[in-house]
């Protein structure tokens, strides 16, 4: 069984602030997203699936219809495997709805002229996400214990919590960790772990927001140096 | 919370209070974080707050709060580093407040251990009684001894892990009793406890009936602090000399107290004067500087000094000398000979130094005495006799720490030492 563990937003730099060893496996370093004009999620994300930079075909559907991207499963490189699992993958089969809410209430805390009325919101916005990623855990190690070749996590938590909180290392670092803990389990199933993440975090103020690069990380030595998010799905139908 | 070594003794002496500095050892899965997260929390020594986001978060992301998360988290509000002014933490009892020098235990950070655990005047060393002694209890436990640290509390720690079993932590003991005596070490006491669940910490818990001896703080509590940094000596280590209006002479109070008007003795020249004022940026009139204290000082005559000298109390001047001997604990893959020469770093002294005499070698782990050996390798602990290019002003570590604590480099740091003879 191949696992890729996608963490949105995974941070270089606090993986190794951090400590976070388990995460940084046995090869570890920086993606090349330099190809893309900007680090978004859903066209970083849908380039993974297929190999190919998917920038112009999903920006040219405009800011909104963007995010209902997705890409059929033949043309993803999960369609080489005889039974994979992909979970909540953003451009595949992400929750629309989980999603939709967390983008409206980021935006409603940045309209928010009210301390209070900011402060209610970003308490909703981070127990949502929260939960969600509470949820993807328990199906994720589901999928881990059931019979696949593939199995694919989207994890959230780290994007979605970093937007208004990227300056709280508190609540960082022990995300951070719950995400390193979270290893252990997977590598007590197979020994092929790919971890990934589209783009990484910097801080503004307290805020965070997508840096240039992204995080990666192998069990196996694949000779990787500073892979492309487009590598990836060839890399890993030869690792089979 | 955490204040520098400057910041506490200044408090100190406007305050005097009792303090005692110790350090946790031992293998960095045996609960140490856990074990100062405990201390913190039921000494009620935490930042206003701090457990219960910590509780917060751990909720929401459906775990259970353990107090290492505490210690984890308080790191990012510490600075870290192997330097002298290293950030403490602190706890108090009812008796007097304690100092927790962070020592982690895992192997790639034995070197901050020796520099951590070397200003500590009692130590608690961490047993899993689970997993019962591993190879860095050991390397720790003969790190204690090397460093003379004669107040020590062993804890069995995770007895929750094993049903809170007498048997249990009798087993564990056997193994470890024979090993601590054979380096030198007697325990003062042996407490076994669980950190996670609080047992034997502060409160004695339900948990373990058959245990009739002291909790950690009241262990903790019987011990003795050792003289004051500012009951020491005066030690002032020059780093620069600024020239503007005045001639300042920048440095460290490495001990005791510098006062307006003491009488002085630059070191190793001789030379001797008063100081005329004592020079901080922004305030006038200082009178004192203690321990720790990062400072200027202006003398009534004009001496030739340069950094790496030291500047004392005349009466208890320390010795100098190109002649020691010292423990050094050698990090390094590649080896030291006899008669290789290296650099050598004691505050802000530094020198060309070798190894003329190894006494004793002993791998870290097993003890075993490397017989016949004339160089020190990887993980390998030394008694020496060594010789510097030029003489250094040099303290017994017990005595003033900060002029008996050495580093030996070639590009980086090889080693850590300290010097038991001058």
């Amino acid at each position: 069984m191949i696992v890729v563990y996608a963490i949105d937003a995974l941070e270089y730099t606090k993986v190794e602030q951090f400590g976070c060893s388990n995460l940084k496996q046995a090869h570890y370093g920086k993606t090349d997203i330099s190809e893309f004009s900007q680090p978004r999620t859903m066209v970083l994300w849908s380039s993974f699936m297929t190999g190919q930079n998917k920038e112009a075909e999903i920006l040219a559907k405009g800011d909104q219809e963007m995010w209902n991207t997705r890409i059929p499963h033949e043309k993803t490189f999960f369609s080489k495997f005889s039974s994979p699992a992909v979970l909540d993958l953003p451009g595949y089969n992400y929750d629309l709805g989980v999603h939709e809410q967390s983008r409206k209430l980021l935006k409603d805390f940045f309209s928010a002229t009210d301390d209070e009325q900011k402060e209610a919101i970003k308490k909703q916005y981070n127990a949502d996400a929260f939960e969600h990623h509470r949820k993807i855990k328990e199906q994720f190690l589901a999928e881990l214990d059931a019979d696949h070749d593939f199995v694919l996590g989207y994890f959230s938590v780290a994007d979605v919590i970093g937007h208004l909180n990227f300056g709280n290392d508190t609540m960082m670092k022990l995300i951070y960790k719950d995400l390193d803990e979270l290893m252990p389990k997977i590598t007590a199933r197979t020994d092929k772990v790919l971890v990934l993440s589209d783009h990484g975090m910097k801080a503004i103020g307290r805020f965070g927001d997508h840096s240039e690069y992204g995080f990666w990380s192998t069990s196996f030595d694949a000779g990787l140096k500073r892979p492309r998010i487009t590598d990836f799905g060839e890399l890993l139908t030869q690792t089979r | 919370m955490t204040k520098t070594k400057a910041e506490h003794n200044q408090a100190n002496m406007e305050n005097p209070e009792e303090n005692l500095k110790l350090v946790l050892v031992g293998h960095v899965d045996h609960g140490k974080s856990t074990l100062i997260g405990r201390l913190l929390y039921d000494t009620d020594s935490l930042p206003e707050g701090k457990i219960e986001e910590i509780k917060s978060i751990c909720d929401a992301l459906g775990k259970e709060m353990e107090f290492g998360y505490v210690m984890d988290n308080l790191e990012e509000e510490r600075d870290q580093g192997i330097t002298i002014d290293t950030a403490q933490i602190f706890f108090k009892t009812q008796k007097r407040e304690y100092t927790i020098i962070d020592a982690p235990g895992h192997v790639e950070f034995v070197r901050n251990m020796i520099t951590g655990a070397s200003q500590a005047e009692a130590a608690i060393l961490l047993v899993d009684a689970q997993e019962g002694v591993q190879e860095q209890t050991r390397r720790h436990s003969y790190i204690l001894s090397m460093l003379g640290l004669k107040q020590i509390i062993v804890v069995m720690n995770k007895m929750d892990l094993v049903g809170y079993s007498k048997e249990r932590f009798d087993e564990v003991l056997s193994e470890l009793t024979p090993f601590l005596s054979g380096i030198g070490i007697d325990p003062g006491y042996v407490i076994p406890l669980s950190a996670k669940e609080g047992d034997m910490v502060a409160n004695r818990g339900d948990n373990m009936p058959w245990y009739d001896g002291l909790t950690v703080l009241e262990a903790l509590d019987t011990f003795e602090p050792s003289k004051s940094d500012l009951e020491k000596p005066m030690r002032f280590a020059v780093q620069d000399i600024y020239k503007h209006d005045k001639r300042i002479i920048a440095g460290r109070v490495e001990a005791g107290v510098l006062h307006v008007g003491d009488e002085i003795t630059v070191l190793p020249s001789g030379e001797r004067s008063t100081i005329q004022s004592i020079e901080e940026f922004g305030k006038d009139d200082v009178q004192a500087a203690v321990a720790g204290k990062a400072t200027g000082i202006v003398t009534k005559d004009k001496l030739f000094v340069d950094r790496g000298d030291i500047i004392t109390a005349p009466d208890a001047a320390p010795k100098v000398t190109d002649t020691f001997k010292a423990h050094i604990f050698w990090m390094s893959k590649d080896p030291l000979a006899k008669g290789e020469r290296i650099i050598f770093k004691c505050s802000t002294q530094q020198a060309v130094c070798s190894v003329e005499e190894f006494t004793k070698v002993l791998d870290s782990s097993t003890l075993e005495k490397l017989e016949g050996r004339e160089e020190i390798r990887n993980r390998e602990v030394a008694d020496v006799l060594i010789k510097t290019d030029k003489p250094l002003v040099l303290e017994n570590f017990n005595e003033v720490p900060e002029l008996g604590r050495f580093v030996l480099e070639r590009l980086n740091t090889c080693a850590g030492g300290i010097i038991t003879e001058v």
